[in-house]
């Protein structure tokens, strides 16, 4: 059964790509993508036919030559290959490259925000179901009122403000020479780490308040159940009954929320890139976006949505691991 | 043989009975702390916003009003002059106030709007419509939203109608399904039954039976995503997608950071539209997350108990030990301590 | 006969911010070894309270309480800290909940859950317990216990989750078990089942038994006395057989009329009108006066203290019934 299961989950999630993969490419094509008539205005001393010979030109070096139909197939047939087309920018780069060149650099802050979120978080969470109605728990409650009130970017901005300008720990704006020196030495990556403080912490805020908020109600969910009443009058030791019933149980909820985050994770990040001048894919997305390079935005969006769909079927898959009871349907 | 009931004349006293609720509605969340707060400083910030050009010195769309560049905070610029384009920084902050509000609420409440809808049709119709739309869930669910919603006003154009439009085509998502799992335990209540006995049809059952039982959570629903929105909307505004046209607190914020505010030390510009973002946000979450109690008390993150067990007043706890006694209560002994003053009567708490 | 159990005087108070919720006043219980004492009440009368401030498992906060004597087994536990309550727990006292589903742990294995009874209490390697955890899932009465022992409690039937109950309460033979609603949560035919089960495992095991319900078949079925709780009080103690022979409190005649019966032969159900007081606000005089066709003006002023009527029973009313002629007289 619980195969089952795992293999629709997995078939769910292909035809939810596919989907994806469909709207990524019909969506630019909603408003006007000719290449053609984006790159090269008719020049003032350009007649109709030369201006007709080079739009031609385009179109068939960016594919747009033949119907939709072909288009959509061809585009499909690419992407089998790892090719996301070709990109608007002068000298027609391929989406993947660009792409690939800033992943990196992405990665680097998503990860390390994803992690510190999520250790920080939990333990923070379940300090404060312990210590219920303590100083711990009302500092979690109120820092979680009115943190969710506060964009990112706000945040991000009064870091770089007050850290960078005012205080000068950290620097309030990335290292421009940052990624073309990078060379895996001990000093480029101590570099790396010192640029990336200040937008890992602004996106690290929301994270950890967050993962603790939803740590701390499942553990006290959780401690309320009747089988820790069980586990009790079993005269278990504190310790067996907080980690062995009330953390394990707790972290569905948690594993759940972690998938769903992961959304919101890499849309804030496009904006503290841009707070901090980050070289990763958000400011590349911006960068497309601002040059209506349609090939490179869709390439992002769909790089960006299959991480999405493959975090949450992993954490589904792990939830299936830790509760025994999913067997039949969906979770969700 | 069957009789007809009156369905009309129930009909009618169920709905004056609805209104007779959101009115107690509005007064519960009056007569909650956190609610009032809520509900004040929404009310503020309407007044603010319909008032814009009566509060506000200057009008800051007006390019006539422009100043010298760079003012410091005065009595007659009380935050002082933008750098970049000489522009009253408070005047620009009361007027944001009216971008904030109409995209934020109007958004709220079309995505209660069509959330309802969807997640109605979804949960009651079954089959075909609810898996249509629950696919469609899922499917928004892994988007990354606000990428999608820059290529969207990329394709679509950047006027604050489109802005709105995009933002409720892509947030009734949560919504409906919450929605929907609501109209699943309706579906099978008895009052739902009775009607559907009574032959009464689906659009009927519907709009006069199912859809009156999620009103609470619309109105929570449209609190919350309407702060949600504000702060997509500010976000925005800040990469400069927003409305080209309009003065917004994003906007500000990102001009802000462009102009050299951190550069020349102005924090006040870079501070106030922040405050008004959180302002607009913090009190629109408060009202909801206040809904959200009053309608379901379990969810109650205060922990209440612990705040009665501080201030209980130990003079009192010890009375009512001493009344359960079995010979104390032979006899009028006085329940509670006279003249201390510090006992209110009902719950021992320390006034 | 030894006795297992002396509780004297125990109160229970959870202040809230609607008031104080006065859950138990001043009860005392006393369990003999090998003895079977029934709990009787409504929900909401304090009986749960009761059972698990014996086991001290009420936490503070939310509770407040208080207890002259809490003697298990000859020592007073009263002050014991919690890591000399949690040698005691599970080992010396055990304790079955009403629904089984959620008192077993719904990610771990039944056979784990019952493993570490054996872990903790008798100091067990891990297989050493699995074999004792086999052997005490044999002795209820379920089948295929290895292969059963690995199952999770979603997978077993309401019945065979409420035997692994069992045996886990019972595996390290503790001097009393507390049961609170054993059986409330099963059919008919399965309750008997469990509690014949029951029974037997106590009387085998040698142990005390509390048993908590508010169901008189079950009381009449295994019960040696009863206590009977209103709103917080004991309202009368008696030997099973002569509670059931002569009940002196209204409100135990009210409950015991509230049992269909086959001989009756008027089909009438009689139930006790009104419903129990809310535990802020609880009336003055006797608890139950506003509820009871006998009630005088005494009862509305006074609360009547619980007085011995025989040497073995004891009943809080003013005009206790049965004997009620002679009081007037």
């Amino acid at each position: 059964m619980k195969n089952t299961y795992v293999i629709k989950r997995i078939f769910y999630s292909l035809f939810v790509f596919v989907v994806v993969i469909t709207l990524n490419f019909f969506i630019p094509r909603i408003g006007v993508v000719d290449p053609a008539e984006r790159y090269y205005p008719p020049q003032g001393n350009m007649s109709e036919i030369e201006y007709e010979i080079i739009k031609q030109v385009t179109r068939k070096q960016y594919g747009f030559d033949v119907s939709t139909w072909q288009q959509y197939l061809n585009y499909l047939q690419g992407l089998s290959k790892g090719d996301l087309g070709k990109s608007f920018r002068p000298g027609s780069p391929a989406v993947i490259d660009l792409i690939v060149e800033r992943l990196p650099w992405t990665l680097v802050l998503s990860v390390s925000t994803l992690l510190i979120g999520l250790i920080i978080g939990v333990m923070f969470g379940v300090v404060a179901a312990t210590k219920r109605g303590r100083w711990q728990d009302t500092l979690l409650l109120n820092a979680s009122t009115i943190m969710v009130a506060i964009p990112g970017f706000f945040i991000a901005l009064m870091l770089s403000f007050y850290l960078g300008f005012e205080l000068e720990v950290f620097p309030a704006y990335t290292d421009s020479n940052m990624v073309a020196n990078f060379d895996w030495s001990l000093a480029a990556i101590r570099t790396v780490a010192y640029n990336a403080a200040l937008p890992v912490l602004s996106m690290a805020v929301g994270s950890i308040i967050g993962h603790a908020q939803g740590t701390r109600n499942a553990v006290i969910a959780v401690t309320n159940e009747d089988f820790i009443l069980t586990a009790k009058a079993k005269g278990l030791k504190q310790n067996t009954i907080r980690y062995k019933h009330i953390l394990r149980n707790s972290m569905l909820p948690i594993v759940t929320s972690l998938g769903m985050s992961i959304s919101g994770l890499i849309g804030g990040q496009v904006v503290i890139e841009q707070v901090f001048n980050w070289n990763g894919m958000g400011t590349l997305f911006l960068e497309a976006n601002n040059t209506n390079d349609y090939p490179l935005m869709m390439g992002i969006m769909l790089l960006l949505s299959g991480f999405t769909i493959l975090a949450i079927l992993i954490t589904d898959l792990v939830y299936v691991l830790l509760d025994p009871r999913v067997t039949v349907g969906d979770k969700r | 043989m069957k009789k007809k009931l009156p369905i009309h004349h129930g009909m009618a006293r169920g709905i004056e009975k609805r209104l007779k609720n959101t009115g107690l509605f509005i007064k519960r969340i009056w007569s909650h702390k956190q609610g009032k707060i809520g509900l004040t400083m929404v009310g503020f910030l309407v007044v603010v916003a319909i008032f814009a050009p009566y509060i506000a010195p200057f009008n800051p769309y007006d390019v006539a009003e422009r100043t010298t560049k760079g003012l410091p905070p005065s009595s007659k610029h009380l935050l002082g002059t933008t750098i970049n384009t000489g522009q009253d920084i408070f005047s620009m902050l009361v007027y944001g106030t009216r971008v904030s509000l109409i995209v934020g609420v109007t958004s709220g409440i079309c995505i209660a709007i069509v959330g309802s809808i969807l997640g109605v049709a979804a949960g009651y119709i079954g089959g075909l419509v609810d898996s249509l739309v629950m696919r469609i869930v899922d499917i928004m669910l892994v988007i990354p939203t606000l990428p999608l919603v820059i290529v969207l006003t990329n394709v679509l154009g950047r006027d604050y109608w489109t802005i709105i439009l995009i933002f409720v085509a892509l947030g009734w998502t949560g919504l409906a399904r919450t929605i929907r799992s609501l109209v699943l335990v309706l579906k099978n209540s008895n009052y739902v039954k009775a009607a559907e006995l009574a032959g009464a049809s689906r659009w009927h059952i519907m709009i006069r039976h199912i859809l009156p039982g999620t009103s609470h959570l619309l109105i929570m629903s449209t609190a919350l995503s309407s702060a949600g929105i504000m702060v997509a909307e500010a976000g925005l505004s800040f990469l400069g997608l927003g409305d080209p046209t309009a003065i917004s607190w994003g906007k500000m914020l990102a001009e802000a950071q462009r102009g050299g505010a951190l550069l020349f030390g102005a924090w006040w510009w870079i501070l106030t539209p922040g405050i008004g973002i959180f302002l607009a946000v913090f009190s629109f979450m408060r009202l909801g997350i206040v809904m959200e109690e009053i309608m379901n008390p379990r969810m109650q993150r205060s922990s209440g108990v612990y705040k009665v067990f501080k201030n209980l007043n130990s003079a009192y706890v010890e009375e009512v030990f001493n009344s359960m006694d079995d010979y104390a209560k032979i006899g009028v002994t006085p329940a509670f301590e006279h003249g201390k003053g510090e006992v209110t009567h009902e719950t021992g708490l320390k006034a | 006969m030894k006795q297992v159990l002396k509780l004297r005087n125990l109160k229970v108070i959870f202040p809230t911010n609607y008031g104080i919720i006065r859950a138990v006043e001043s009860v005392d219980l006393d369990i003999h070894e090998r003895e079977c004492v029934a709990l009787v009440g409504e929900s909401g009368c304090g009986k749960s309270v009761t059972s698990q401030s014996v086991m001290r498992l009420i936490d503070s906060p939310p509770a407040i309480t208080r207890v002259d004597t809490l003697e298990f087994d000859g020592r007073d536990i009263k002050d014991y800290t919690p890591k000399q309550m949690q040698e005691i727990r599970g080992k010396e006292m055990g304790m079955i909940f009403q629904d089984a589903l959620t008192s077993l742990n719904p990610v771990m294995t039944c056979g784990k859950q019952i493993d570490e009874m054996y872990i903790r209490h008798q100091g067990l390697s891990k297989e050493e317990a699995r074999e004792h955890t086999v052997k005490a899932l044999e002795l209820v009465g379920l089948p295929e216990p290895r292969k059963r022992a690995n199952s999770f409690p979603h997978e077993l039937s309401g019945g065979m989750r409420q035997r692994v109950l069992l045996a886990m309460a019972f595996a390290c033979l503790p001097k009393l078990l507390i049961a609170d609603e054993p059986t409330t949560a099963l059919d008919v035919t399965i309750q008997a089942q469990v509690l014949s089960m029951l029974r037997n495992m106590q009387r085998g095991c040698g142990t005390a038994l509390l048993l908590v319900t508010h169901d008189l078949s079950v009381v009449s079925a295994i019960a040696d006395t009863v206590y009977v709780m209103y709103a917080g009080k004991i309202v009368e103690k008696a030997p099973v057989r002569e509670l059931f022979a002569t009940p002196h409190h209204p409100y135990t005649v009210g409950l015991m009329s509230a049992v269909p019966r086959l001989s009756d032969t008027e089909r009438v159900f009689t139930q006790i009108p009104g419903t129990v007081p809310h535990p802020t606000q609880k009336p003055s005089g006797c608890y139950f006066h506003p509820r009871c066709q006998y009630a005088t003006a005494e009862c509305k002023k006074e609360m009547p203290p619980l007085k011995t009527i025989d040497s073995n029973r004891e009943v809080r009313c003013h005009h206790p019934l049965s004997i009620r002629g002679v009081s007037h007289a």
